[in-house]
């Protein structure tokens, strides 16, 4: 579903990722673990399209289309969606009107009952949440795009524990569930924490260091091997 | 003048007039308490379902009653200005519209009252005047448009609004007025003491040049809170001048003003006086530019003049901002569908002060506004 080629991305003249390869087959759910500042939410930006991040060389493909030269909503609009770390408030915009303007209004109500939101439909989008309600909204924003490929910027970052739990086990629910046309999604999470690993059952994990990736393998076992000798390459 | 009978369902309105009233708030007589529609120079409809409320032309209050003489120019001298001067000279036969909420009056309906000018280059000059009388309640929806086809003429309008004790109003303004119109509006509220107003105007559709000009004199715990939600593409110029006075103790007011610029120049001036203790007062200011062209001027003053004033404002003018617009469209919409969505949300469509109905017509104008098509 997302092939990404010796992608390398600039802000201006300063190179933020360096020659990344990552391939996230159709129906799977990675993680990136890395410390803050490796390229993460980075990588994310620049595979959404948002600003200012500007690729270099190498390419971006989804299910084998190049859309490094698409604009962000037409990324959108194919079917790849994020949920931010640190969204926007919109005053005024009420998570009702954003889900009419999407034309997602019929499921609106199921799906927020679903993340503990049904009581939010009239409040302004991300006006006075909390972090955990945030996190939710976030999610419950993904069901109403509704994308196949849906990308998770720090999801646990901010939230207290029990919220850990609850937007984990949405993060699985509404990968591992088809589009409205059935079609199968995936999902990449990124985490500095690792608190959303036990939750979003992923199949596989990247270390990202420095604008790299170092490392891939099974998630469990990366996480313990940070956990004692941070984030470096595991000896074979 | 066409006076139509209690209970007649159908006003003597074309099609069209129709559908450019429907725009600014119309609904059919059944559904309002009453209805007053003033036409080019001529009171076209007056209309009331509602034994508390009473509509009649201007010219016709006065012959029927002597204290109506009292209430015109009541609030404001004839000669405050050239345009109202010129009004008060054109008037030999006065043309506006007269609504009575009579006292203690539960009006559960809105009052309806509407100006269309439908001669091009057509000069219209009227006075309206509104008695809320002691004790009553009232919603009212104004509303003022052109046809289609009229792009230009001037309408210089009074409009002289008394609250009686104990009264309470909400209102809702829509004006669409022509492309190349000038418009010039003088209005002059008195709230008696316990009244309590919530308005709302909107000001979207084109015009050359619209001077508004409003004063509301606030008598001892009364209560307003209104809000204006104005829009100038190219080729609009809009000055706003708001000043509220409150003069008895207790008088509370909250006055926002919501100003999209598309390429229009927007002034709003607005003076906020505390003349008694206890007085509490805010003004809001917030503009949204959405082109480089243009500008937005928010002149928030605030005067006080007793001990115990509590006067307070907020300004702000600024572009839309980038992040809230790459958030949208990263969930799919284009962007224009994600500046709509922003400036509605600027603009407080959402606002339960905007009846329903009101409300999908103001987004379609927005719309509109936008790609030009008004």
């Amino acid at each position: 579903m997302l092939e990404v080629r010796d992608l390398t991305v600039a802000i201006e003249d300063k190179t933020i990722l360096d020659r990344i390869n990552l391939t996230l087959p159709e129906g799977e759910l990675h993680v990136l673990l890395g410390p803050n500042g490796s390229g993460k939410s980075s990588l994310l930006a620049t595979i959404m399209g948002l600003p200012p991040f500007t690729v270099t060389s190498g390419d971006i493909r989804f299910d084998g289309q190049p859309i490094q030269d698409l604009d962000l909503h037409e990324r959108a609009q194919l079917g790849i969606g994020v949920a931010y770390q640190r969204p926007p408030s919109l005053d005024g915009v009420s998570l009702r009107s954003f889900a009419e303007a999407l034309g997602a209004q019929d499921r609106l109500e199921a799906a927020a009952a679903a993340l503990d939101l049904a009581d939010f439909l009239n409040r302004d989008m991300n006006v006075g949440f909390s972090g955990g309600e945030i996190k939710r909204w976030e999610v419950l924003k993904l069901v109403l795009q509704d994308p196949r490929l849906l990308l998770f910027d720090e999801p646990e970052s901010g939230v207290d524990l029990e919220h850990v739990i609850a937007v984990g086990d949405a993060i699985a629910r509404v990968v591992r569930a088809p589009d409205q046309q059935g079609r199968i999604c995936s999902g990449l999470v990124i985490t500095h924490t690792g608190l959303v690993l036990n939750h979003v059952k992923a199949d596989q994990a990247h270390i990202m260091k420095e604008g790299r990736i170092i490392h891939s393998g099974d998630p469990h076992a990366l996480f313990s091997h940070i956990q004692t000798a941070g984030y470096t390459v595991p000896a074979a | 003048m066409v006076a139509a009978s209690h209970g007649t369902p159908t006003p003597d309105l074309t099609n069209e007039e129709r559908d450019i009233l429907h725009d600014v708030g119309f609904e059919d007589l059944d559904n309002r308490a009453a209805t007053a529609i003033l036409a080019d120079g001529r009171v076209k409809l007056v209309h009331s379902n509602d034994p508390g409320v009473e509509v009649l032309p201007l010219a016709e209050a006065l012959r029927t009653y002597d204290f109506v003489q009292d209430l015109m120019f009541g609030l404001v001298d004839p000669d405050e200005n050239e345009q109202i001067a010129m009004v008060a000279e054109h008037m030999h036969e006065p043309l506006g519209h007269f609504v009575w909420v009579k006292p203690g009056a539960r009006v559960s309906l809105p009052v309806q009252t509407f100006t269309l000018l439908e001669t091009p280059q057509g000069r219209q000059f009227t006075h309206d005047i509104t008695l809320i009388d002691e004790g009553a309640t009232v919603e009212m929806i104004s509303g003022a448009a052109v046809p289609s086809g009229v792009h230009k003429g001037r309408h210089i309008s009074i409009g002289e609004c008394y609250m009686r004790k104990g009264s309470s109003c909400s209102s809702v303004t829509i004006e669409h007025w022509g492309a190349g119109m000038d418009v010039w509006s003088y209005g002059y509220t008195a709230m008696e003491d316990g009244a309590r107003s919530q308005s709302t105007a909107i000001k979207m559709a084109p015009v050359a040049q619209d001077l508004s000009r409003d004063k509301l004199i606030m008598a001892a715990e009364t209560s307003s809170v209104s809000q204006a939600i104005i829009f100038a593409g190219d080729g609009t110029e809009r000055v706003i001048d708001t000043e509220t006075h409150l003069v008895g103790p207790g008088a509370r007011s909250e006055d926002v003003a919501r100003m999209v610029s598309a390429g229009g120049t927007i002034v709003n001036n607005a003076h906020l006086v505390g003349k008694a203790a206890g007085t509490n007062g805010f003004l809001g200011c917030d503009g949204l530019k959405l082109t480089d062209r243009g500008a937005i001027t928010a002149v928030p003053a605030l005067q006080a003049e007793a001990e115990g004033a509590m006067l307070s404002h907020e300004a702000s003018v600024g572009m839309i901002d980038s992040d809230k617009l790459n958030y949208l469209m990263s969930a799919g919409m284009d962007e224009d569908a994600a500046r709509n969505l922003i400036v509605q949300g600027f603009l407080s469509l959402e606002d339960s002060a905007i009846p329903s109905g009101l409300r999908r017509r103001v987004v379609d104008m927005i719309a509109q506004a936008k790609s030009g098509g008004m």
